[in-house]
C-alpha cells in the first residue's frame, strides 16, 4: 500500500528522486567533525523558536498597557506557559550561540572560500535578519531594558545625515518608543522568522550544489564521501541530544540566566536605568558602537563590524586551500579574533568609564585590524609555507606567484582549485 | 525498523515524563513552611503599602496555606481578588513621595534577587540625625517596618531576621510560583534526554562502524 502511494506521488512530484538526491545519495565528506553539526542545530532552534513563539502569540497582548501583564499571565496562568516562555527566551540565546559557533567553524576551516562565497553571504543575510528579529522580540515583554534598549538603538538612526530625525520617527511610528512601536515590532517579529526560513532554503540549495566543506579544505575523492543519510542523520541526532541536555538544563534549572533582572520591572519612560545594555549576543557590536566618540561614526563602525564578514572571501589571498588546517598563521589570527570578540563582549557589559573606554577602543582596533591584516598575512604565510616545502597533497595546488601573470591567468588558476561539479557517486 | 523502535521509545518516554510531571505538580507536598509564614507577614504587614498584583488570595492555596488560615488572611477580600495595597496610591505619594513598588516580582526584579530583599529588610540603621537609612538601599523612603534599627536585645534581632527570612521566601515564591513544578519536570526531562542521547550515541556508532578513515 505505501509503495503504491509513493508510486502515485512520484508520477506527479519528484518525491523519491528528491529524497535520493538530497539525502540517501547526497555525498558528504566523511571526515567532517562535530563542528559541522551546528548548521543542523541552528535549523532545529529556528523551528523551536517559531513553534514556541506561535503559542506565545496566542496569549500575548501587544499594547503598552497589557504587554508586561500578559507575559506574567502566560508564565503564571497559561498551562505550561512558563515552559513556552522559558523555551523561547532561552532559545533566543541558544540560537545565537549555535549560529556564532557555526560561523566560527566557517572561519576556522576557511569554509567561506571559493566556491562557497555565496553560501557565506546568504548566511550573513540570515544573521542580519536574526539580529533584527531578536532586537524586535526583546521589546515585546515591555520591561525596562526592553524599552530603553529599543529607545537607544532606534535613536542611533538620528545620526543619518539630513533625514535622521524623520527616519527615527518613521521607524518608531511615534516621537518616542510607544504603543505603535510595540505593535509593529510584534507584527514584524512574527513575520521575520518566515523570511529567515526562505533564506535558509536558499542557503541549503546552495549547500547541496557546492557540498559541505571539510576540515582539510581539500576537495575529497569520491571514495571519501558518504551518503548524508543514514550517516549524518545519525550523527546530527546524537549531536541534537547533547545540545538538548545543555539547553534544557538552562530552561528548567536556570531560566533567567540570560535575562537581566531589570527587565522584570515594567517599562517606565520617565525612569532611565543607570546602565543600558543589550542582550549578550549584541554586546561585541555595542562595545564597538561606544568605542567611537561620534554617534554617526559609532553607528557606522557597528554596522561595518557586522557586514565586514562578507569581505572574507576577498581578503584571504592564500593559495593554500581551507583555513587553519594547513595554515598556522591563519590559525593564530583566528584565535586573536575570538579572544578579541570575548573581550568586546565583556567590555560591552561594562559602564563606559575611563579604563573601559580605552579597552573598548583597543579591542575595536584589533577587531578591524584582523580583517585588514588578513590579505598581507595570507600572502606572507603562503610564501613562508612554500619556502618550507609543502606536503604532497598541497604541492600541485599552489602555483608559483608571478607578478607578470595576467588577471585572466590568475582567475583560471583560481577556478582549478574548485570542486569539480560532477557528483562523485 | 530502527526508526520505528526509536520513535516508539521517544513517544513512550515523552508520555512518561509528562504523566510523572503532572502527578508531581502539587507543590503542597514540598516543605515551604518558611514561605507560608512569610505570607502572613506580607499580607498583614507589607500589603499596608505594597500591592502584589499578580498574586490572588486563591493562589496562596498552592503554597500549602489551609482554607481556614486563608479566610483569616483575606478578611473581606474576594478569594479571586489580587492582593492590593491598603494605602491608596495618592496618599502614599503624599506621605512617602513615591508609590511603593508592587512586590510580586521583587525577588527577580532586583540585582541579587531574594538575597537583596533579605539584606534590604535587615540593613536599616539609625542615622546621627535620628532618621533611619538603609545600607542596602541608601535613601530609601521605606520605614524600618520590622524595627531592626532600634532593636536592642539579641533575641528581638534574631526574631526580626527570621521574619525577614520568611518574607523573602514568600516573595521568592511569588516571583516564580512554578519553580517547584519546573525543577521537578526538569529532572525527568534531563533524565529522559540522557537516556535518549545514549541510545542515539550507540545508534550512530552502529551506523558508522563500517566507515573507515
Amino acid at each position: 500500500m505505501p509503495k503504491r502511494i509513493v508510486a502515485w506521488l512520484d508520477e506527479r512530484f519528484p518525491f523519491t528522486s528528491f529524497v535520493r538526491h538530497e539525502l540517501t545519495e547526497y555525498p558528504t565528506p566523511k571526515n567532517i567533525s562535530y563542528w559541522w553539526n551546528f548548521g543542523f542545530l541552528a535549523g532545529f532552534v529556528l523551528v523551536l523558536q517559531m513553534v514556541s513563539g506561535i503559542f506565545l502569540a496566542m496569549h500575548y497582548e501587544p499594547t503598552t498597557k497589557g504587554a508586561f501583564d500578559s507575559v506574567q499571565y502566560i508564565v503564571r496562568d497559561v498551562n505550561y506557559g512558563w515552559l513556552l516562555r522559558n523555551l523561547h527566551a532561552t532559545g533566543a540565546s541558544a540560537f545565537f550561540i549555535v549560529v556564532y559557533i557555526h560561523m566560527a567553524r566557517t572561519l576556522y576551516y576557511g569554509s567561506y572560500r571559493a566556491p562557497r562565497e555565496l553560501m557565506w553571504w546568504v548566511g550573513q543575510v540570515i544573521l542580519i535578519l536574526m539580529m533584527a528579529t531578536a532586537f524586535m522580540g526583546y521589546l515585546l515583554p515591555w520591561g525596562q531594558m526592553s524599552y530603553w534598549g529599543a529607545e537607544v538603538i532606534t535613536n542611533l538612526f538620528k545620526a543619518t545625515p539630513l533625514i535622521g530625525e524623520q527616519l527615527v520617527y518613521w521607524i518608531r511610528g511615534d516621537f518616542a518608543v510607544g504603543d505603535t512601536t510595540l505593535k509593529r515590532f510584534f507584527a514584524l517579529h512574527y513575520l521575520f522568522p518566515f523570511l529567515i526560513v526562505g533564506v535558509v532554503i536558499i542557503h541549503l540549495i546552495g549547500l547541496h550544489h557546492v557540498r559541505s566543506s571539510n576540515p582539510s579544505g581539500l576537495n575529497l575523492a569520491a571514495k571519501d564521501n558518504i551518503p548524508f543519510h543514514p550517516y549524518f542523520t545519525a550523527k546530527d541526532f546524537f549531536g541534537l541530544g547533547v545540545f538538548l541536555i545543555v539547553f534544557c538544563g538552562f530552561v528548567f534549572f536556570a531560566p533567567d540566566f540570560f535575562l537581566s533582572p531589570i527587565n522584570n520591572n515594567p517599562a517606565d519612560p520617565l525612569k532611565t536605568p543607570p546602565h543600558i545594555q543589550p542582550e549578550w549576543y549584541f554586546l561585541p557590536f555595542y562595545a564597538i558602537l561606544r568605542a567611537i566618540p561620534d554617534t554617526l561614526g559609532g553607528a557606522l563602525a557597528m554596522t561595518i563590524s557586522v557586514i565586514i564578514f562578507a569581505l572574507m572571501p576577498f581578503l584571504d589571498h592564500s593559495q593554500i586551500p581551507g583555513g587553519a588546517r594547513y595554515r598556522p598563521a591563519y590559525r593564530v589570527l583566528f584565535y586573536v579574533f575570538i579572544v578579541d570578540l570575548a573581550a568586546l563582549t565583556y567590555i560591552g557589559a561594562k559602564p563606559p568609564e575611563a579604563g573601559w573606554i580605552l579597552a573598548g577602543r583597543i579591542a575595536t582596533f584589533v577587531y578591524f585590524a584582523v580583517f585588514l591584516f588578513l590579505p598581507v598575512l595570507s600572502r606572507l604565510e603562503e610564501r613562508w609555507l612554500v619556502a618550507r616545502g609543502l606536503p604532497d597533497e598541497l604541492a600541485e595546488l599552489v602555483k608559483p606567484r608571478d607578478r607578470r601573470r595576467t588577471r585572466k591567468e590568475r582567475r583560471t588558476s583560481e577556478r582549478d582549485r574548485r570542486i569539480p561539479t560532477a557528483p562523485a557517486g | 525498523m530502527r526508526g520505528a523502535v526509536l520513535s516508539i521509545s521517544l513517544l513512550a518516554g515523552l508520555a512518561a515524563v509528562t504523566a510523572i510531571g503532572q502527578a508531581r505538580e502539587d507543590p503542597r507536598k514540598e516543605s515551604n513552611g518558611s514561605a507560608q509564614a512569610g505570607a502572613t507577614t506580607i499580607v498583614q504587614t507589607c500589603s499596608a503599602c505594597h500591592s502584589l498584583k499578580y498574586i490572588a488570595y486563591n493562589d496562596l492555596l498552592n503554597l500549602g496555606i489551609g482554607k481556614q488560615q486563608l479566610d483569616e488572611l483575606r478578611g473581606d477580600n474576594d478569594l479571586l481578588s489580587h492582593i492590593a495595597a491598603q494605602l491608596p496610591e495618592d496618599v502614599a505619594k503624599e506621605t512617602y513621595g513615591v508609590i511603593p513598588p508592587d512586590l510580586s516580582l521583587m525577588a527577580s526584579a532586583r540585582e541579587g534577587g531574594a538575597d537583596y530583599i533579605y539584606r534590604m529588610l535587615t540593613s536599616f540603621y539609625q542615622t546621627p540625625q535620628g532618621t533611619t537609612d538603609n545600607h542596602a538601599f541608601a535613601g530609601t523612603r521605606m520605614p524600618d517596618i520590622l524595627g531592626i534599627s532600634y532593636a536592642t536585645d539579641q533575641q528581638t534581632v534574631s526574631q526580626i531576621r527570621q521574619t525577614a527570612h520568611d518574607a523573602t521566601a514568600f516573595l521568592e515564591w511569588a516571583a516564580d510560583p512554578k519553580a517547584n513544578e519546573r525543577v521537578t519536570l526538569g529532572y525527568y526531562v534531563i533524565g529522559y534526554l540522557l537516556f535518549l542521547t545514549v541510545i542515539l550515541y550507540f545508534w550512530k556508532r552502529e551506523i558508522w562502524k563500517d566507515v573507515t578513515d
